[in-house]
């Protein structure tokens, strides 16, 4: 509210003038006797003996400067030999002493005692110390400035310099890059056709052991051994009933031959083998029920039994590989074709993983049997490898380089982005942290940073709030800083905090409390905030009455 | 947030909304079930004239229940105002009943009046009571009340009466048969006289065995816990009907409209004093407090109803109009026109007796003055406390304090109280101080006593069961605290963790509380402290409804269902006697309650509990107010934007200007919402929020004189349009608008984004104008006003002189001598009429004779004061500074003033053709003297 105390800069003193009760000298002039007197917004003329009277005549209060018959006016507390105030009309014989010379209080009722020299005391001794303080820490503050000046300058020279080594950096990585490409194409081709041929070899395999599987199904499913599959051979196996009636119908079996009377075992291992394979179950097994046949093959789930994997040692089993279920009955069922598959075995040095291109160390697993894994790359191929490794780490050296200094280049931006006073001022805050304790609490104030508060007792740091931007009001924006999006608060909001900095000799955090749940105010001194201190001889006046 | 790991267990449950599985409904009640399934039509209670016993103004008669033979007592009273008194009691209980002794609820024992025994005519006694009648019908029994020889009232006509006798329990002599279990209960009942009654005992005896067979007679069960009830099945209740009332109100408190609603397709509307996390708007659950008096309203009749019973109650509400009645056949008896309009109710209590006041009006404000000369008036408030109170749970510490009292100055705010919630205590336990947060309370005190501020602490009825706590072992030591079912001091749960209660039901328990205020004993309090009681129903966080278990016993061997909503009443009262005797009985006090009961108006200020910041809330605050002032709770508010949640700042102005016209403006915030003060909205909201409360600095004249008023008569400061325009029907059912006293309409904004208002102006002759502009509204018609955040629509009455204080101090207490400036709005025949009460604002010095009180008059140009009363040796300096005088069509030529001693002033005026506003400058005479204005 800014009329209700105005300061006056003017220094009273005992002039002789006749005024109005309640008027200062400065206005003694607009309550020169006369017969009239006039408002001093509108301009309504009033009788000058309404003027003090005791009843409003004037809308902006003017005619009543020594009563409290206006609302919105104000009454001069002279304050004789001191600096006088004014207080609003309100004040005026309301029964509390309100100017220091209790002269707003002349009805009777109360009887003020004349503080103004006890006050003015208080607020020279007050004044004296803040300017202390004011005059030690704008010391400093000037410090600060230098700093924080030269600071900025080295910033800024420094990120000149970078933004040259960048250019020059970017040069030797993007040739650097053309290189590796180059060394990169030949490389790939010559990995991409050994890995091509590993592919063929892996694909005759397994079409190997599909046909061995089907032959071990047509076998069985040519019950009457005739080479010949038909279709009551189909029916009896309950896993063909497609509508789920209970029997499998001659449509149902001839649609699994696909539309065949009958089938060979060519035409059975070529057609009808790969649609029927996730189907077909050997003959006796109940299709919807658990394998706890014992007539049927285990479960792969269950590697730690030697006793049915006879030639798969444990210990041999590759972690991360799940063999497929087909397969494994498929091994358990025909051992010829186990027998065959480990004279198939391959060398050791194969690797499933290993791709083309691939620039990461093969991902080699002992475990890997042998037979899956690739073949090792030939020499010219690996010469190519060597030479695009080369190009490679050259490449990666450049490109690091470029990074390191995007990153000090943005460190130093973040810093220049940093709102740190008009005179680089705050700057001396930033990177400290400041720590106040109550009596539960031991709060903490990390400038540009964040705030937090930790029981005294020890435990959990709670963060009260990361820093987000100057808070300050209107005019006075370095005020203080908000910290924003803290811990949350239980059924509340995130929380927050208010940091208010003062004119200090030094910095220190010299309060903290939560005047709502979950917003926090910290109070905290620093030389950053002391104003220059006026020219000797005049004075500041911050009193205010 | 330090202090809520304290509550996060027993709030954690609670946290989003009313959790209406902690509270019974009427299936969940055994006695609401038996007394909702009785069937209409066939009442077996038969009066026998034989029996009848008349003095001069009673009369004694039995019932008998022709079911099972059980006799009972009919006691009729003619009292004082025309109201009849109605006790319904068994002849023969086992076990004493409950009777609320006079001096809880009634403030003295009725005067009673000539009540004139006309005979019997046609199976019909009639008593006359003046103007009034009572017609007791003998079989069955049904008593019809008559204003002038119209029906008005009506117990039992739908023959709903049903009176639990008092029985023992059938245990293991039961199985030896009912002869035996005669000859044990012969002690307790009269040998039958008659032979062939023998064989009806019989039947009663058979009948007894089936009734007990009911689940819930003799236990109940409710969320695990088990109500051991040891006297069974107790209830009493019956029909009451408003023969020609489409309108019933009252029996608060609610959350719902002022008039009541059918209660056809929901459960009764219940009473039971509860303490409701985050009430529900709209239905008929209990909450804190309770008043079992209902009001009709019809163009030609109010009448009353007032129900002395403490225990749980439910009300039933039919009405012939708004339920396309079923008993409208019923009422033909009376009016033999199933056309009129009735309203039948049915009241219940778990135990107690029927005490029943039938309260004849005939006019609204007779109503107002025979309740109150029941259970008393509403004592005449010190002024600040009707002054604007600065609450939040909670003002950290006293800088906190201080800083909120410099704030609300700095921003020229006026407030007269700021508030201290349960934080300020050492560890819940109430009249200690946190030394580390109020090292210095007496300080603090001091500070705000050199503004004329007060404080005011809470004090809750629960003490923290602490062995370093003083007035807990104190209480224990003495015997003084509430028992459980098992005899031991009743341990529950409450802000403090584990704590009991002292048992506020005994005097002498009442009076060692009270001597806690003694500044001796409440350590770091002064005279301008005052004290706020809370959970006071009581609540109780870990026990059935959230409240004392029923079972629990007081001092005197009274369950707690018994007087379960009186207990609060009596903290109240005990808490008020504290301060009466800190001041040695000079100064006024001030406690706020939030439980109450039919009496608790004697006892301070009433507010609506934990209430939530939103718009819906601020609605219904007039509704719920409307209600209280009603019953007798003149003194009552709601917190202003809300307790719970964070009202928006368009919410929270709007709050504020409401508030202006509600009787006890005190804003209040729950722990975890952002702080509030006025002054922390944005400028714009911050100056209309200060206008308000300037505003309502104004009208503290009014209010005073409103208080002085409710005080004498009774007639509650804030009025349903209906008790100043009795025949209006169009304005029975709305509670959007109200009156102050009979001069100011007051319509709050209650929607978000409102920029105008749609107001209904009563009276097809009456003017009315706006407090702001004096523009004219004419009656008879809803009109929309313009309405901008600015803008709180209110209007004074053409007819009516409002004395009002222009000078906007800083607190109320600094006004005492401020001078007076008088509204005169005329009405149509250019008159108006005011009264002016002063006296020294703070003390019971007015009870002694030290007041002034003048009547104002303006008619043909002339404005008198004419002095009803003046003290002695009372002087005021409070002079009339300026008079307004609203609807004059022309320019007086002068104005004289004419004093006592017939010397003759001119005044100075100023007149406004275009708003015909007339302004008398500065009469300067004291209000407290004759005088006359003339307009030439």
């Amino acid at each position: 509210m800014k009329y209700i105390v105005v300061l006056l800069l003017a220094l009273a003193s005992c002039h002789a003038i006749d005024r109005p009760r309640g008027v200062s000298i400065e206005k003694a002039s607009f309550y020169q006797g006369g017969t009239e007197f006039r408002c001093f917004s509108n301009g309504k003329t009033i009788p000058f003996d309404h003027v003090n009277d005791d009843y409003c005549d004037c809308e902006d209060g003017s005619d009543e400067p020594g009563t409290a018959a206006c609302s919105n006016g104000l009454f001069f507390c002279e304050n004789k030999s001191f600096k006088g105030s004014y207080i609003i009309s309100s004040r005026v014989n309301d029964g509390v002493c309100d100017c220091c010379d209790g002269s707003d209080e002349y009805d009777g009722s109360i009887a003020c005692e004349n503080t103004c020299e006890k006050v003015f005391a208080a607020i020279r001794a007050q004044q004296e110390a803040f300017r202390e303080k004011q005059d030690a820490g704008y010391k400093v503050k000037l410090e600060y400035i230098q700093n924080g000046r030269r600071l900025k300058d080295e910033k800024l020279a420094r990120l000149t310099e970078l933004s040259k080594d960048k250019e020059f950096l970017v040069l030797e990585r993007d040739t650097l890059q053309a290189v590796k490409e180059e060394a990169e194409a030949p490389e790939k081709e010559a990995k991409t056709k050994h890995e091509q041929a590993w592919e063929a070899v892996k694909a005759e395999r397994k079409k190997k052991v599909e046909a061995e599987a089907a032959s071990v199904a047509f076998a069985e499913l040519d019950a009457n051994q005739d080479s010949i599959v038909d279709f009551p051979e189909i029916t009896r196996h309950p896993e063909f009933d497609i509508d789920s009636d209970g029997t499998v119908s001659d449509e149902e079996a001839k649609e699994y031959l696909e539309e065949a009377e009958q089938v060979d075992l060519t035409t059975f291992i070529e057609k009808i083998w790969p649609n029927i394979k996730e189907i077909y179950k050997p003959f006796g097994t109940k299709a919807e029920e658990p394998p706890a046949d014992k007539v049927e093959p285990p479960l792969p789930e269950d590697p730690a039994d030697p006793g049915k994997r006879p030639n798969f040692p444990p210990d041999d089993i590759p972690e991360g590989i799940n063999p497929d279920e087909s397969e494994d009955k498929y091994d358990e069922d025909n051992e010829d074709d186990d027998e065959e598959g480990d004279e198939d075995d391959l060398d050791g040095e194969y690797d499933i993983k290993s791709s083309a291109g691939s620039r990461e160390p093969p991902a080699l697993n002992d475990k890997v049997p042998d037979e899956d894994r690739m073949p090792d790359y030939d020499d010219e191929t690996k010469k190519l490898i060597a030479i695009a490794d080369e190009a490679r780490k050259k490449y990666d050296e450049a490109e690091n380089k470029v990074k390191d200094i995007d990153h000090e280049i943005n460190e130093i931006k973040k810093y220049l982005e940093l709102d740190l006073g008009i005179e680089e001022e705050f700057s001396a805050l930033k990177g400290q942290c400041f720590e106040y304790t109550d009596r539960e609490y031991t709060y903490k104030f990390c400038p540009y940073e964040k705030t937090s508060q930790k029981p005294k007792g020890g435990g959990i740091e709670t963060n009260l709030g990361n820093w987000g931007h100057w808070h300050g009001p209107e005019g006075d924006k370095y005020d203080s800083m908000k910290y924003e999006n803290g811990q949350s608060c239980w059924n509340g909001p995130n929380r927050s905090c208010n940091v208010k900095l003062h004119c200090g000799a030094e910095n220190a955090l010299t309060g903290a409390s939560e005047p709502s749940r979950c917003e926090y105010q910290f109070e905290f001194t620093t030389p950053a905030r002391c104003a220059a201190p006026l020219p000797a001889g005049s004075h500041s006046h911050h009193e205010e009455l | 947030m330090r202090h809520l790991s304290l509550l996060l267990g027993v709030l954690l449950c609670t946290c989003f909304g009313v959790h209406r599985e902690n509270f019974r409904t009427c299936d969940q009640s055994g006695f609401c079930k038996r007394h909702r399934n009785v069937k209409p039509g066939s009442s077996s209670y038969v009066v026998q004239p034989s029996t009848l016993r008349i003095s001069k103004t009673s009369l004694m008669v039995d019932v008998l229940n022709t079911e099972n033979n059980v006799r009972f007592l009919l006691q009729g009273y003619g009292l004082q105002h025309g109201i009849f008194r109605v006790k319904l009691v068994e002849a023969e209980p086992i076990r004493e009943r409950y009777e609320i002794p006079v001096g809880m609820t009634l403030v003295a024992e009725p005067v009673q009046e000539e009540l004139v025994y006309g005979g019997e005519k046609d199976g019909k006694l009639t008593f006359t009571l003046g103007k009034n009648k009572m017609v007791i019908n003998v079989n069955p029994l049904r008593l019809d009340f008559f204003i002038n020889d119209e029906p008005v009232t009506s117990l039992n006509a739908q023959g709903l009466l049903k009176f639990e006798h008092s029985r023992q329990k059938q245990g293991w002599f039961s199985s030896l048969g009912s002869s035996v279990f005669s000859l044990l209960s012969q002690p307790f009942r009269e040998s039958p006289k008659e032979e062939n009654n023998e064989a009806a005992e019989g039947a009663e005896e058979e009948k007894k065995v089936a009734e007990d067979e009911e689940p819930d007679l003799w236990q109940e069960t409710f969320k695990g816990f088990t109500d051991i009830k040891p006297n069974g099945p107790v209830s009493v209740g019956l029909d009451i009907a408003f023969p020609g009332f489409r309108y019933v109100y009252g029996i608060p408190e609610h959350a719902d409209t002022f008039a009541l609603k059918t209660t056809k397709s929901t459960d009764p509307y219940r009473m039971y004093n509860l303490d409701v996390f985050e009430y529900d708007l709209y239905n008929p659950m209990a909450l804190y407090g309770h008043i079992p008096f209902m009001v009709a309203h019809n163009e030609k009749n109010t009448v009353g109803v007032f129900f002395q019973n403490a225990a749980e109650g439910w009300i039933d509400i039919q009405s012939n109009v708004a339920d396309k009645s079923i008993f409208s056949n019923l009422a033909d008896f009376v009016t033999g026109n199933s056309e009129v309009p009735q309203t039948d109710t049915h009241w219940f209590f778990e135990d107690g007796i029927i005490d029943i006041f039938v309260l004849l009006g005939p006019g609204p404000k007779d109503i107002f003055q025979q309740y109150a000369s029941l259970t008393g008036n509403t004592p005449l408030p010190p002024l600040w406390s009707l002054a604007y109170h600065q609450c939040r749970w909670n003002y950290n510490d006293q800088d906190d304090v201080r800083t909120v009292d410099q704030t609300m100055d700095k921003y020229d705010i006026p407030f007269d109280v700021i508030w201290l919630d349960i934080e300020h205590t050492e560890g819940k336990k109430y009249f200690t101080w946190d030394g580390s947060r109020f090292s210095n309370s007496v300080e603090m005190l001091r500070n705000l006593s050199s503004k004329g501020r007060k404080l005011v602490s809470i004090v809750d009825p629960h003490l923290k069961r602490d062995d370093n706590y003083k007035v807990y072992t104190d209480a224990r030591d003495k015997g003084l605290l509430v028992k459980n079912s098992h005899g031991d001091d009743f341990d529950g749960w409450c802000w403090p963790g584990s704590s009991s209660w002292p048992d506020f039901m005994e005097k002498h328990v009442r009076e060692w509380w009270a001597d806690q205020f003694l500044l001796e004993n409440y350590q770091g309090s002064a005279n301008n402290l005052y004290v706020w009681n809370d959970m006071n129903e009581p609540s109780v966080f870990n026990s059935p409804e959230i409240t004392f278990p029923k079972d629990a016993k007081h001092l005197s061997g009274r369950e707690n269902r018994e007087v379960h909503n009186i207990y609060g009443m009596m903290v109240h009262q005990a808490t008020w006697e504290g301060l009466l005797k800190r001041s040695n009985y000079q100064e006024r006090p001030f406690v706020l309650t939030r439980a109450f009961f039919a009496g608790s108006q004697r006892y301070g200020a009433v507010w609506t509990g934990d209430n939530m910041g939103e718009w819906s809330h601020l609605k219904v605050t007039v509704p719920m107010m409307l209600s209280l002032n009603l019953a007798g709770i003149h003194f009552s508010g709601a917190d202003v934007g809300g307790f719970f949640r964070s009202p928006d700042n368009e919410l929270l102005t709007r709050w504020y200007q409401a508030a202006v016209f509600q009787p006890f403006f005190r804003a209040h915030a729950h722990i975890d919402t952002k702080r509030r003060e006025p002054y922390l909205l944005p400028e714009e909201n911050m100056i209309i929020a200060r206008d308000a409360i300037k505003k309502r600095y104004s009208f503290l004249p009014f209010w005073y004189l409103l208080f002085h008023e409710s005080e004498k008569t009774g007639v509650p400061p804030m009025r349903p349009l209906w008790s100043e325009f009795p025949s209006e029907s169009n304005v029975f059912d709305r509670d959007d608008v109200y009156l102050l006293g009979n001069a100011i309409l007051v319509r709050p904004v209650v929607d978000q984004g409102a920029t105008t208002a749609n107001v209904y102006f009563p009276g097809e002759q009456t003017i009315w104008y706006d407090i702001d502009t004096y523009k004219p509204y004419h009656g008879g018609h809803e009109i929309s006003v313009d309405a901008p955040l600015s803008k709180l629509p209110a209007f004074q009455r053409g007819g009516t002189i409002v004395p009002r204080k222009f000078r906007g101090r800083r607190a109320a207490s600094l006004m005492y001598n401020d001078p007076f400036t008088l509204i005169v709005c005329l009405d149509k025949n250019g008159k108006a009429e005011g009264n002016i009460y002063v006296d020294d604002y703070h003390s019971y010095a007015y009870t002694k004779g030290a007041y002034a009180l003048t009547q104002l008059s303006f008619h043909n140009f002339k404005l008198e004061n004419i002095v009803l009363h003046k003290g002695k040796d009372f002087t005021t300096k409070e002079w009339l500074e300026r008079v307004i005088v609203v609807g004059v069509n022309t320019n007086p030529k002068n104005v004289h003033l004419i004093l006592a001693d017939h010397s003759k002033v001119e005044l100075e005026h100023s007149y406004d053709a275009t708003s015909k506003v007339l302004t008398l400058r500065r009469p300067g005479v004291n209000v407290a003297d004759k005088w006359i204005i003339n307009l030439h």
